[in-house]
């Protein structure tokens, strides 16, 4: 019984206009998004290699470690991250290393070249969010109702035919339909990638898995929402309308609402402010280093010890510095902390209610499993901060001075040979980590339940609605 | 005949269930965009004031002219409130400095990255997506709708000549849409007023030119869903035909076009762009070295001159030098110029290319134009960065003047010599300076005029598409089978 | 333009030749010709697409003849359609009006584009009163309305519009037998007026109390056109049966006239 219920419910979609357009269009979609994010990706690619070339190349011909004024590391590209791109093009991409001031990243995208800002991207993930939604509901909207205006409902339901059977088919059936149909297009997308040559690792691709299980799970919620109110109402004109404002509110309204209320109910102290508060201190400490510098007394003056004077004079310089930094450190890490603090507690304010909207779980999901969430900027920087110690050691090593003080030392020499220059290649590669597969799976399962529950409270609203249905 | 009929529309739609749900999330929507808007404006002013007084205070605390350096920040504009454009997107300051060139930064959206994830809601959005999904919502079965109930064959039954029974479908449906969404952007209007925005007379007609060119957005789709539904016989067709119109013009064309321009204009990375700066500039600071170390090796010796002598001598030779360092950054800062130049023009072909693309779609020409006229368009970037530079040479040969004048350098000096050892100079006495008369940056004047010029052409396109769909609508029905 | 000669001999409504071939090849309509005079009450029988609904599509220009015209006041309705549809009302298989609309609305919508525009609320109410709708229901939206209510309203329409002719396409579809019976009474009284009433319909029951001439039409083809008067004694039923069952040529023949 239920199978012919199956049948022909996915008989019913097939055949139809409305899927034949709606899963027109979505396939185009989805291979664009795929075609645009590998061609996208390749292009950063490039210019992510064409920067550490330049990087590299402006340190070529200096002959001293110490002499190296600028190095920089930049955000690889991913994949994945052309494909959900989250918020990887709203933060900065290159840290500069060299100098001892706090770690940032400058240079987003967005700001950078603002005309893909002018109209944003066209995403999978942005696909996903707004496009299958809408189709969901545009297929879903009249499964009741709109069987009973055309009289197939009073039909099926005159025979023995339990209506738990009925709906459970429907929903079977058009899921199964629709989801298979998605799926078809997905992997004519997926095998796109390896033929413009772009190479998934196998975390990446269990992350693409994730990510398209995350959408069809949030495809399955507009689904199961749509069957849901076409079964409380009686006209499918109504339940299209009702069902056209529910999306208008999850898709559009609810997620950007909550984070604005959030950044009003929570106030987080501006970077400006803070950079004020750093930059005033750090003037004053360095005229109190200038002025401790004059401090300095040699424990000899002749001339003889002038290697050892020399040697004096850096301790000392060393120490000072160090307390300088201490100092600083001890300011901004306070600073920033009382921040991020800030900073947490409304993004988990914001968050918790825009999951209201299982919109916000689609792009926390799918942004956690292609690494461009929220964190991705705290991740960046740690790791950046974890090169640069790197990066420190390895200057230590090569020129014996700790580069952490921040002091410049010019070495006037005269009429010595010229020394061999440097090799810049020998500098230690900045090497991203992602959060792990674990890590990342952790992070988004909240929100993977989350769309899951949604789908079983609308399936089980639908089929509570259906039950007492008037199907007159 | 056509009163009668335009007041039959008016009423269908207004006693239409569907309409009091839109108009209610409408009016919402409107007025909660604005409220949020004006918020955010608000806080935006405040964190501009506090951060341009901490850059003052921060020159005067600044104790020699040497190191002088300032903050310049971009100001908020209350037509941000409208349409967020990307002002979120670009950075918010630069700093001023004889070393570094303008560069904005510190967005709003990478310093706080969660308003990125679900971006701004503003009123040019909500009219862009959510007034355009209404329009053809209603009337997407304007004449189908009236076919399948039969009330066509009625109508048609009488005199009604057909030309005039289409524009009295469009006048009704356009008066009936277009009259009550004015009540929320009077109330729009109203509540701006109330929460102490105060806008000038250049402000008010680029608002008033947005709104009037939303409404023309309003009306492209209005008359585009009774096109749409004067080539269909069935509702649901029309219906999905308008619906992935839709989906096309507002969300597809505008973002597979930057797309597409992007894959045909290739422009530099800003990395590749600076390291070629970098690249120059070690050369040309190489070189300078060079000439430094022979300068100093050539000149006389200091041990021939008394301890008074010497010193002055010492700081005379260091001005020579800085004076000589100076020159090599103002060829680095030309260099740079040449180079920013060039990746500009780059940018201009792809950003012409995109815009041409994306103004296929009337939605995105409307985007261009909100934008334009909110001035949180594209080239806000660029006329920031032109006026800042342009402070930056009259910032830079201010504090040069003035150190000239005072002499001072600023930096610590140690020097060692065999004879004397080691000796630590941390340059002459500093005298407290006085910042009042230092330049102070005047964001750059938008006027009304360079607001509208741009969207001359995309006003072009929304009328130019408005009549298209009109006469193709009015075609259309003229051979329209009413059976 | 209106010359209004005495109703006796006025021929309202007149199919000449009236051919309608579709674009697919199927010939709807075969040369029929036909008349009706004011005062006249015309039935056309046919079953499912005989071509019935097709002649009034021609009558009201929602098609162009393939060859020769439909009349109306002697106006082809193809050449001057505006002038034509002046001079008749049409009532629907199915009366659909606006939903959202009141009945009163309705009517006063109608009325005005059918050029009356100087009626007043009492009016409606007296044209709504006198096709059988109480009072009660006037201001209630059409939506609510019963099939029967709708058509009362359709009919209330072609009343108030005054035109010399009414068409109407199978008007008692679907109603019951009391409905069926105010409508055809109604019919009556129209007809007394001196209006030309043509209407098409397969309810032979509802034709044979009222109607003044039969016609009726298979494959385009009419197959029969007799006065009722001529039919009186003869088996009406037995004769439309016969033709519904394809039986038509040689039975029909046999029962006598046919009129080309």
């Amino acid at each position: 019984m239920l199978r012919t219920v199956i049948d022909k419910e996915v008989r019913d979609i097939v055949t139809s206009t409305k899927f034949a357009v709606a899963f027109g269009v979505c396939a185009l979609l989805i291979i664009a998004a795929f075609y645009i994010g590998a061609t996208h990706f390749k292009v950063s690619q490039e210019q992510y290699e064409a920067s550490k070339a330049v990087n590299l190349r402006q340190m070529e011909g200096v002959t001293d470690w110490m002499q190296i004024q600028q190095h920089r590391i930049f955000l690889p590209p991913k994949p994945l991250a052309a494909l959900v791109s989250g918020v990887s093009n709203d933060i900065g991409r290159t840290v500069e290393i060299v100098g001892h001031r706090e770690i940032t990243a400058r240079d987003s995208k967005f700001n950078e070249e603002p005309i893909f800002a002018v109209f944003r991207l066209l995403d999978l993930e942005f696909i996903f969010q707004v496009v299958l939604s809408l189709f969901a509901i545009l297929l879903g909207y009249d499964a009741i109702s709109g069987e009973k205006e055309k009289g197939t409902l009073r039909l099926s339901l005159a025979n023995a035919l339990p209506r738990s059977t009925y709906i459970l088919g429907k929903f079977i059936g058009s899921f199964a339909a629709l989801s298979v149909a998605l799926l078809v297009a997905i992997a004519i997308g997926c095998l796109l990638l390896p033929t413009l040559s772009i190479s998934l690792t196998g975390e990446e691709w269990g992350r693409l898995g994730l990510i398209i299980l995350v959408g069809l799970l949030y495809f399955g919620v507009f689904l199961g929402a749509s069957v849901f109110v076409s079964s409380l109402t009686h006209r499918s004109s109504n339940s299209f309308l009702l069902l056209l404002v529910m999306w208008i509110m999850t898709v559009m309204v609810i997620p950007r609402a909550s984070v604005l209320l959030a950044g009003r109910a929570v106030d987080v102290p501006s970077v400006d402010e803070i950079d004020a508060e750093k930059a005033t201190l750090a003037s004053q400490l360095w005229e109190e280093f200038r002025a401790d510098l004059s401090g300095f007394k040699p424990s000899s003056n002749s001339q003889a010890d002038i290697e050892k004077t020399m040697d004096e004079f850096n301790k000392y310089m060393d120490s000072l510095t160090t307390l300088r930094n201490e100092k600083i450190a001890a300011v901004t890490d306070r600073l920033n902390e009382s921040r991020r603090n800030a900073q947490v507690s409304q993004q988990r304010l914001a968050f918790d209610l825009a999951r209201l909207s299982p919109a916000t779980s689609l792009t926390l999901a799918t942004g956690t499993l292609a690494g461009t969430s929220l964190d991705l900027k705290g991740h960046f920087l740690e790791e950046a901060l974890a090169y640069r110690e790197g990066y420190y050691d390895f200057m230590e090593e090569k020129t014996g001075v700790n580069m952490r003080g921040g002091g410049m030392f010019m070495r006037m020499s005269h009429g010595e040979e010229e020394p061999d220059p440097i090799n810049p290649r020998e500098l230690p590669d900045f090497r991203y980590q992602p959060a792990t597969l674990a890590a990342s799976v952790e992070s988004a399962v909240v929100d993977m339940g989350i769309l899951a529950l949604f789908n079983l409270l609308f399936f089980a609203g639908a089929v509570m609605a259906f039950l007492k249905y008037d199907a007159r | 005949m056509l009163s009668t009929l335009v007041q039959k529309e008016l009423r269908a739609m207004l006693l239409s269930p569907k309409f009091v749900a839109t108009f209610a999330v409408c009016s919402i929507l409107m007025l909660l965009s604005v409220f949020t808007g004006v918020q955010e404006y608000g806080a935006a002013v405040r964190q501009y004031e506090t951060s341009t007084q901490l850059s003052e205070q921060q020159m005067r605390q600044e104790t020699t002219w040497a190191r002088m350096t300032t903050t310049v920040l971009r100001q908020p504009d209350p037509m941000q409130i409208f349409v967020g454009g990307l002002t979120y997107d670009i950075g918010r300051w630069s700093g001023i400095s004889t070393r570094n060139s303008i560069k904005l930064s510190g967005s709003t959206y990478s310093d706080d990255p969660i308003f990125a994830v679900f971006r701004h809601i503003d009123f040019a959005f909500i009219v862009q997506f959510i007034l355009t999904l209404f329009a053809i919502l209603f009337t997407y079965d304007a004449v189908n709708g009236e076919r399948e109930s039969g009330t066509l064959k009625l109508v048609f039954a009488n005199a009604i000549p057909r030309a005039r029974y289409l524009l009295a479908k469009c006048i009704g449906s356009w008066l009936g849409l277009v009259i009550p969404i004015c009540i929320p952007i009077i109330l729009c209007m109203l509540l701006v007023g109330v929460m102490g925005v105060s806008l000038s007379a250049v402000h008010w007609g680029r608002l008033v030119t947005f709104l009037g060119i939303s409404l023309l957005l309003f009306t492209f789709f209005i008359v585009l869903g009774v096109f749409i539904s004067s080539l269909t016989r069935r509702s649901s067709v029309s219906f999905l035909a308008a619906l992935v119109v839709w989906i096309g013009f507002v969300l597809i064309i505008p973002r597979t076009a930057v797309m597409a321009a992007d894959q045909i204009v290739r422009v530099p990375r800003v990395a590749e762009i600076e390291g070629q700066r970098d690249g120059y500039a070690k050369d040309r600071w190489a070189t300078f070295m060079e000439e430094s170390q022979e300068r100093w090796g050539s000149r006389c010796s200091l041990e021939e001159l008394d301890e008074s002598e010497r010193d002055t001598e010492l700081w005379n030779r260091m001005q020579e030098e800085d004076s000589l360092r100076r020159i090599v950054e103002k060829e680095i800062e030309s260099y740079e110029t040449r180079l920013q130049e060039d990746l500009r023009r780059r940018k201009a072909a792809q950003q012409h290319l995109a815009f041409i693309l994306a103004r296929f779609s009337p939605a995105s020409a409307y985007q261009l134009a909100a934008m334009f006229l909110a001035g949180t368009d594209i080239s806000l970037k660029a006329r920031y960065v032109d006026a800042m530079t342009a402070y930056r040479t009259q910032f830079n040969d201010y504090v040069e003047k003035k150190q000239a004048e005072t002499g001072s350098t600023g930096g610590v000096m140690i020097t060692m010599s065999s004879e004397s050892g080691i000796s630590i100079t941390t340059g002459r006495d500093d005298v407290g300076i006085d910042v009042s008369e230092v330049p102070r940056f005047s964001p750059p004047e938008y006027t009304y005029v360079a607001a509208v010029a741009p969207i001359i052409p995309d006003f072009g396109i929304l009328a130019l598409a408005t009549m298209v769909a009109f006469m193709g609508a009015f075609i259309a029905f003229l051979r329209y089978d009413v059976r | 333009m209106n010359e209004q000669p005495t109703r006796e001999t006025t021929l309202r409504l007149e199919a000449v030749n009236l051919t309608k071939r579709y674009e697919d090849g199927v010939l709807a309509l075969d040369h029929i010709n036909f008349a009706v005079q004011s005062g006249e009450l015309f039935v056309m029988l046919g079953g499912n697409g005989a071509g019935k609904t097709t002649a009034i599509n021609l009558f009201l220009n929602f098609l162009e003849p393939t060859e020769g015209e439909a009349r109306i006041n002697g106006i082809a309705s193809h050449r001057e359609p505006l002038k034509a549809k002046q001079h008749v009302a049409f009532v629907s298989e199915n009366v659909m009006l606006y939903g959202n609309f009141t009945a009163i609305q309705n009517l006063d919508f109608f009325a005005r584009i059918g050029g009356k525009t100087d009626f007043r609320r009492n009016d409606y109410r007296d044209v709504l009163l006198r096709v059988g709708l109480p009072e009660d229901v006037h201001d209630k939206r059409l939506k609510s309305f019963s099939k029967g209510m709708r058509q009362k309203c359709g009919i209330a329409i072609a009343i108030l519009k005054d035109a010399s002719a009414i068409l109407l396409d199978e008007p008692t579809a679907g109603l019951d037998p009391k409905a069926g019976h105010e409508f055809v009474r109604l019919l009556d009284s129209l007809r007394s007026e001196g209006k030309a009433v043509f209407m098409s319909t397969h309810d032979i029951f509802r034709a044979r109390e009222i109607a003044d001439t039969f016609a009726i039409l298979d494959r385009g083809r009419i197959i029969m056109q007799e006065p009722a008067s001529n039919l009186a004694g003869k088996d009406l039923e037995t004769l439309y049966i016969q033709y519904m069952a394809g039986h038509n040529n040689s039975s029909v023949a046999a029962a006598g006239g046919i009129h080309a």
